[in-house]
């Protein structure tokens, strides 16, 4: 309870009270400054808080009285004692009442002015003290402020709707995303009761909550926004309870799975649809076996010729529709491994056309090509290889007697730009909008005998759109079709 | 005369596989690939009998050619058969559970593929044409 070193300020026109002061308090250490007229004495005083003031009442130029006022003015803390000739009672009044702190008639002994000052210097240290309490309470409550407001921040940025109610199911806490989420139509006020708040369907949920009261460990429910009923909404509900366990309200977090519900549903389509392509091959060489083997048209064997190659035929699209899922499911699954490398286009659609050579000469067609050179672009070989083997199986299996196969590459802008084009059977534009579609197949009396897995170009889109391509159709039912496809150009 | 039946398949193999069977059994038999084509050939041929698939160039395209034929005059007594590789195995359903719903697709029959050429005929014989082969002559 002690200031080490205090500073003091004296105001006397005095030169001896001035250094009489001065050398008794600096001998302890204190700081001691000195103004010899009025003017002086309000502006250092008022310029700096000194810890203790002592104001001579009578001095030249202004009145003590005013520099007191002066001082008072500018720290209304400001510890002052009056050093006064005059000790009358009336001169004492006035200065305590303009703020004076005690007051010492001269001419005083050191030890006087030591009494008077230390009593002066405890009561400014209580005022320090108070001051530094003061100041850190405020910051502490400030910081609190900004804590609560950091929480609220959090609360409010977090993607979920989250609601807290307490016991008597009123609302505590609540984030924007949670009316916006349930579509409320009525405003959400703290404190409000949240069966006021919820529509009709959604009371169901609460009562849900509420029976189950303190037996609720964690709640899941589901439930489809009214409307538009296209979002499905996930609450999950937990209690919160006090130090001592008691239950003291829920709170749900809310989360929008409309999106993962979609997927969720289109992933068992994909599986459904797949059982039903698996099944359909499986139904015909099934019933070309048990003709054959039932002898059902008779006992001559050729009679089943047919029968056999078809059974043969559709085993292979079943291996091939196998390996086409697989490969459909690994790349939607992320899983494919790629190995990236410098690859010229044209040089693969070359090899891929060395490939189908025989095929293309056995189903009687000629293969034209033109290609166009430094068509380099960045990719796996395997994938630019069964993009390519789809698409010329695709003209060869779909095209007419006597017809061609053409390959083109060439530059367009950034991409290496690939064309294979058919003379064969085409589509209609209903067939054509369709094409990408998984297990699509054009059905025509064109397209009766000729196998397909439907996934083929599915699978080509998905390789296509891996790389940042992109492939078009062009095509007239009866006269041909061309697929071309845009990959980016490998970076020099 | 022949009883007619039209079978209508986006496969072309099963219409290999049942209409040689039906043939020899002695039915006049029609095919379609495609519910449009179905129910074109519906009105020149005027069958006795529709099989039909549900799944053709959209998965209720079966259900939807039923309709049609059952909304025309000339084919709301004709019966017809449903065959679906649809069921609880590829969770593909279809439900004729309400009323409304039994109004609306109007089948006669729905039969699980795959379906052995010999049972086909079979159940087609028993269901709807006791004796086909008394009739032939």
């Amino acid at each position: 309870m002690k200031i080490e070193r205090a500073n003091i300020l004296v105001v006397d026109d005095e030169f001896g009270m001035r250094e009489g002061i001065r050398r008794l308090f600096e001998a302890q250490g204190h700081r001691v400054e000195t103004a010899e007229t009025g003017r002086n004495g309000i502006d250092k005083g008022t310029a700096e808080e000194f810890d203790i003031y002592f104001l001579d009442l009578k001095i030249g130029d202004i009145d003590g009285v005013e520099v007191l006022g002066a001082i008072k003015a500018q720290f209304p803390e400001a510890i002052c004692v009056i050093c006064t000739a005059y000790a009358s009672i009336e001169t004492a009044v006035e200065t305590t009442r303009l703020g004076a702190y005690n007051y010492i008639a001269k001419p005083f002994a050191p030890e006087e002015i030591q009494l008077v000052f230390d009593r002066a210097i405890e009561r400014r240290w209580y005022i320090l003290e108070a001051r530094q309490l003061r100041a850190e309470q405020e910051r502490r409550l400030l910081e609190i402020t900004q804590e609560k407001s950091r929480i609220r921040t959090i609360i409010n940025s977090i993607a979920d709707g989250i609601v807290v109610l307490n016991q008597d199911e009123e609302v505590v806490l609540f984030n924007p995303q949670f009316p916006r989420l349930l579509e409320l139509d009525k405003e959400l006020v703290i404190g409000r009761s949240i069966r006021e708040v919820l529509p009709e369907p959604y009371q169901e949920l609460i009562a849900d909550i509420f029976r189950q009261k303190d037996s609720l460990q964690a709640l899941q429910q589901e439930f489809i926004i009214h409307p538009p009923a296209k979002l499905v909404v996930m609450a999950n509900t937990t209690t919160i309870r006090d130090d001592q366990n008691r239950l003291i309200g829920y709170v749900s977090v809310l989360r929008d799975i409309s999106e993962l519900k979609q997927l969720e549903l289109l992933k068992s389509q994909f599986v459904n649809m797949a059982a039903h392509e698996l099944k359909a091959p499986l139904t015909a060489i099934q019933g070309f076996l048990e003709m054959v083997v039932d002898k059902t048209l008779g006992d001559e064997p050729e009679t089943y010729d047919n029968y056999l190659r078809r059974s043969l035929e559709r085993s292979k699209t079943l291996i091939t529709l196998i390996n086409d899922l697989l490969n459909i499911s690994r790349i939607q699954a992320g899983k494919i491994r790629r190995e990236i490398e410098r690859l010229d286009l044209s040089q693969q659609a070359q090899s891929a056309a060395d490939f189908f050579a025989n095929e293309i000469e056995k189903h009687g067609l000629t293969l034209e090509t033109e290609f166009a050179d430094g068509l380099v672009i960045d990719a796996d070989r395997e994938e630019i290889q069964r993009l390519l083997t789809n698409l010329i199986s695709n003209a060869i299996k779909y095209n007419r007697p006597q017809g061609s196969v053409t390959l083109r590459t060439s530059r367009e802008k950034g991409s290496a730009r690939l064309d294979v084009s058919d003379t064969g059977i085409g589509m209609k534009p209903e067939e054509k909008e369709r094409l990408f579609e998984e297990f699509f197949r054009a059905k025509n009396p064109h397209t009766r005998s000729i196998t397909g897995t439907g996934l083929g170009l599915t699978l080509v889109k998905k390789i296509v759109d891996s790389y940042a391509g992109r492939i078009e159709a062009e095509s007239e039912y009866e006269k041909g079709t061309t697929f071309t496809l845009y990959l980016p150009l490998a970076e020099r | 005369m022949k009883k007619k039946i039209m079978m209508v398949d986006d496969d072309y193999d099963l219409l290999q596989i049942y209409v040689p069977v039906l043939e020899k059994a002695g039915f006049e038999v029609a095919t379609a690939n495609t519910a449009a084509e179905g129910l074109e050939l519906f009105k020149t041929f005027l069958p006795d009998l529709v099989m039909v698939d549900l799944a053709m160039e959209h998965f209720d395209s079966g259900f939807v050619l039923c309709h049609r034929i059952k909304t025309l005059p000339e084919g709301a007594q004709t019966p017809v058969v449903i065959m679906t590789a649809a069921s609880h195995e590829t969770g593909i359903r279809f439900s004729t559970q309400t009323e409304e719903e039994r109004k609306w697709i109007q089948a006669d029959e729905y039969l699980d593929k795959p379906i052995p050429p010999r049972e086909l005929l079979a159940f087609i014989k028993e269901r709807f044409f006791e004796t086909p082969e008394s009739q032939q002559h």
